[in-house]
């Protein structure tokens, strides 16, 4: 009996030392893994989240991040990335999480409010200062002579956003003929030199290496290299034409159910469509969706003709097929 | 990229396309930027290649970590996922060693050979053999970088592929530097010299220390780790428990006696400047309680005692009164007269262990001193009599130098040149000499009675050993050389001598198989056994 004591106090003790977190049950880590431009935003909100969540419950929680190329991230959680909360580019992305690895509800989408977009953004163009080529709108990115720099839509969410993007403003000034916007966005391809795998790599081929005349850029993108290279360096475009990019979030079920952290990753999550998480947003130059701080940013935020994906492509499912899968579109003119 | 631009304009200008303009048409503006322009775009075809080669970088960079990596190695061979998180190696020891023994006797207490004649003291001499002493390929590897497993079945010396063959068999979590949990088949945290690999062993063998009274494999588990940056290094496990100097096979326990055991191993100048950099030192204990736990049932190996000491010539010169001892076979039935089962000795009460030990290495030398000491509950009989503690000690102190001039250290020698005919290399030379011996208590060797046994085999012996067929004590001087041809290539010789305390009994012969060996029951006069004078030599490869 004396042995069972001792054998029963060493196994307590070893259980004590290699798992603190449930001895204790005040430490949680949760990984986010996200597209590529979102590192600053999500390095305030973590911050932030952190201390709300400490005040709340006294539990203490730390938020790793991961950032890539949007279909490269879903990827990896697909082959076994532990993310506790996916945050990526579109929605065709996250439905990955469903469809290739069963990680998450078909209806994911309809867990949270918009469509679990917490913010919006649109695509903008970059020119350097003083727009020496005169880049106006859609028709000047594909005059010959132009430089563009776009990431590789195989593998960056951001880089369909622009595609589309162009083909959405191609299909309006072409009475919707297919064809035709097909040329167009083809005579974009051939103008683009190099392709990044993400939207900070493109960034960096444009902003770092001086390539390029104009970068087809995320919003938020594009205001955060302009504040952090002054506007002697860089300018704004905003074209007559732009479309309407919902960047969704959910939680990973199986993951969280494994590691039992569903409730902070459903928390954290929630947070983002809090006053507090939209202003956050707002601050880092993506559109906020909670009508009171999209008001007070209001100014922020160019007016632009926004269109929808499902309206112009009939979906996220349709868009991907018709354009990205191996064989499509972006294949064939990018093929020439 | 400034230098890549200030180049091409230098070009420019040195092949005359911009500085003939420049003098001759200066003021012709649109050719000036017509060149200006096509400046621009060479320089944008350098940057965008530029750009397309750190892209191609970046991705081979990733591809690379996605690729398993084949190993070929002084560690091994095996295989890496390319993020290194993932792991298997194929390892392996060879030691193939000969034994010439000048003077020295064969194990004692076996049956004279040829049958059942019941022998007593067999004085033959020791066999001049060899023997693969050591055949242990090895598979081990990490999964999810920080979970190392160990698998290492045994080939050589007497074992054979079967229970408890099996040397090594673990897993290990690697949480943190500071904290680690091993659980299996391994080496308990507990002597210096066991817890040096076979392979980097500075001897052919390990001294009584390590060999005779402490545990050499135990199954159980551990916490371990480093702190202060290595200065400080710990071990504390569960065991199933094993005797002196015993290798636990890998069935279940016999009984719910657990051992424990701990050790505390300080470098405190570990990474400083001082010559005391390799100054190391600490205590190990164990400790277990079988009080009653154990049985003495003939032939089965449940007594938790152990089989016999050895020397360093691994001739048994230490047995406790064990069915061998009391001579196998019809003998052991309970008749009139004759020593059974009930005069069989066993483990029986507490057992504990104590080993401070100390290491130092400076440049080529390095000196290992260690001191074990052990009180083990014994008694006799299926009614337990006689039951008393018996308290056995070692000690050793050894030393090495490496005349090649090579670091000594406890993992292993790398020469400074691999030994190769061709370009002159020698390997590295290192001497060895050590000195360690033996003592057991007085008690072990008590003439007597056993309590409560039926008065028809109650007659006097020696209770718990013979000192006629066991000896008291063993001295051993050890001097040799190793030769290092590579790191995972060495040769060993060594040169024993060694001196016992009684052990030496005369050989009698029994008359019949009714009659008992004279001694085993008569307190008589007790004989050295002679000196024991060896060379053992190895030839081994490690990987």
């Amino acid at each position: 009996m004396k042995t069972f004591y001792l054998t029963l106090s060493f196994l307590i003790v070893i259980l004590a030392l290699v798992n603190p977190l449930k001895v204790g049950a005040a430490e949680v880590t949760l990984l986010n893994v996200s597209y590529d431009p979102t590192r600053e935003l999500y390095q305030d909100f973590n911050a932030a989240f952190a201390k709300y969540w400490q005040a709340k419950t006294g539990d203490k929680v730390t938020i790793k991040q991961s950032h890539g190329g949007s279909g490269k991230q879903a990827r990896a959680v697909v082959d076994g990335l532990e993310a506790d909360v996916a945050t990526l580019a579109l929605a065709y992305d996250v439905d990955a999480l469903y469809e290739k690895g069963k990680l998450i509800p078909k209806d994911w989408q309809k867990r949270l409010p918009h469509n679990s977009s917490p913010y919006t953004s649109t695509i903008v163009f970059l020119v350097r200062k003083g727009n020496p080529k005169g880049i106006k709108d859609w028709d000047d990115v594909v005059k010959p002579g132009v430089s563009v720099i776009t990431p590789n839509p195989k593998t960056s969410g951001g880089a369909r956003w622009n595609y589309l993007a162009a083909w959405a403003y191609a299909l309006k000034h072409n009475g919707n003929d297919e064809a035709k916007a097909k040329e167009f966005v083809a005579k974009l391809y051939k103008n683009v030199p190099v392709l990044d795998s993400g939207a900070r790599g493109a960034t960096t081929t444009f902003v770092e290496r001086g390539i390029g005349d104009v970068l087809l850029a995320w919003e938020n993108e594009a205001f955060l290299a302009k504040k952090e290279l002054g506007s002697d360096k860089v300018e704004i475009v905003v074209p007559s034409l732009s479309i309407l990019a919902e960047p969704p979030v959910t939680v990973v079920d199986k993951v969280v159910d494994k590691r039992k952290t569903r409730a902070v990753a459903e928390a954290y999550l929630s947070y983002l469509y809090t006053e507090e998480g939209q202003e956050i947003a707002a601050k880092n130059y993506y559109r906020p969706t909670l009508e009171s701080v999209a008001k007070r940013y209001e100014g922020q935020f160019p007016k632009i003709n926004l269109v929808k994906i499902d309206e112009v492509f009939g979906g996220w499912k349709k868009a991907q097929k018709t354009h990205f899968d191996d064989g499509g579109t972006f294949d064939q003119i990018y093929a020439k | 990229m400034q230098f890549k631009q200030s180049l091409l304009a230098s070009l420019l200008i040195g092949s005359g396309i911009i500085s003939a303009p420049l003098s001759v048409l200066a003021n012709d503006s649109t050719e000036l930027e017509q060149l200006r322009a096509l400046v621009q775009e060479l320089d944008q075809k350098v940057r965008v290649l530029d750009r397309k080669n750190e892209l191609a970088a970046e991705a081979a960079d990733a591809k690379k970590k996605e690729t398993p990596i084949l190993k070929a190695s002084e560690k091994g061979f095996g295989f890496q996922s390319g993020d290194g998180k993932f792991e298997i190696k194929l390892r392996g020891l060879i030691q193939a060693d000969a034994r010439y023994f000048d003077s020295g006797t064969n194990i004692a207490t076996q049956a004279a050979p040829g049958g059942s004649t019941p022998g007593y003291l067999n004085n033959s001499d020791a066999f001049n053999t060899w023997l693969p002493r050591r055949l242990r390929p090895t598979i081990e590897g990490t999964v999810f970088e920080k979970y190392d497993f160990r698998f290492t079945p045994e080939f050589g010396g007497n074992s054979v592929l079967s229970d408890s063959g099996i040397v090594d068999a673990y897993v290990d979590a690697r949480f943190t530097p500071e904290l680690q949990l091993r659980v299996g088949k391994f080496k308990p945290y507990v002597g210096l010299e066991r817890l040096q690999s076979a392979a980097d062993i500075k001897f052919v063998e390990r001294s009584y220390v390590t060999n005779a009274l402490l545990p050499n494999r135990d199954i159980g588990a551990s916490l371990h780790g480093n702190l202060l940056g290595g200065k400080l290094s710990y071990g504390l496990g569960i065991f199933n428990g094993v005797a002196d100097g015993g290798d636990n096979t890998t069935s279940s326990d016999i009984n719910n006696a657990k051992d424990f055991a701990a050790r505390l191993f300080a470098i405190p100048f570990k990474d400083s400047d001082s010559p005391l950099a390799g100054l190391g030192f600490g205590i190990a204990a164990t400790y277990g309680d079988v009080t009653g736990k154990t049985q003495d049932t003939v032939g089965a190996s449940v007594t938790e005692l152990t089989s016999g000491y050895k020397t360093e010539g691994q001739q048994t010169f230490f047995r406790y009164n064990d069915s061998s001892v009391l001579i196998s076979g019809p003998a052991l039935s309970q008749s009139a007269n004759a020593p059974g089962t009930d005069w069989l000795v066993h483990a029986d009460g507490k057992r504990y262990r104590i080993a401070p030990q100390a290491n130092y290495y400076y440049g080529p030398l390095g000196v290992t001193a260690e001191y074990a000491r052990v009180s083990q509950g014994v008694s006799i009989g299926s009614l337990n009599s006689n039951q008393t503690t018996l308290n056995h000690e070692a000690w050793e102190i050894g030393a090495s130098y490496l005349m090649t001039g090579e670091d000594a250290a406890f993992k292993g020698v790398k020469p400074k040149r691999d030994f190769d005919i061709n370009s002159g290399g020698w390997g590295a030379w290192e001497l060895v000499a050590r000195y360690s011996e033996i003592n057991l208590d007085d008690k072990t060797f008590t003439f007597g009675t056993t309590n409560g046994v039926n008065a028809a085999t109650n007659v006097a012996h020696w209770l718990y050993a013979d000192p006629h067929i066991s000896s008291k004590s063993a001295q051993t001087w050890t001097i040799g050389a190793n030769w290092y041809l590579n790191p995972e290539v060495k040769f060993a010789l060594n040169y024993v001598q060694t001196t016992f305390d009684g052990g030496g009994g005369p050989y009698v012969s029994p008359t019949s198989t009714s009659t008992y060996p004279i001694s085993l029951k008569t307190n008589g006069s007790v004989f050295d056994r002679p000196d024991e004078r060896a060379l053992l030599a190895r030839f081994q490869i490690a990987l």
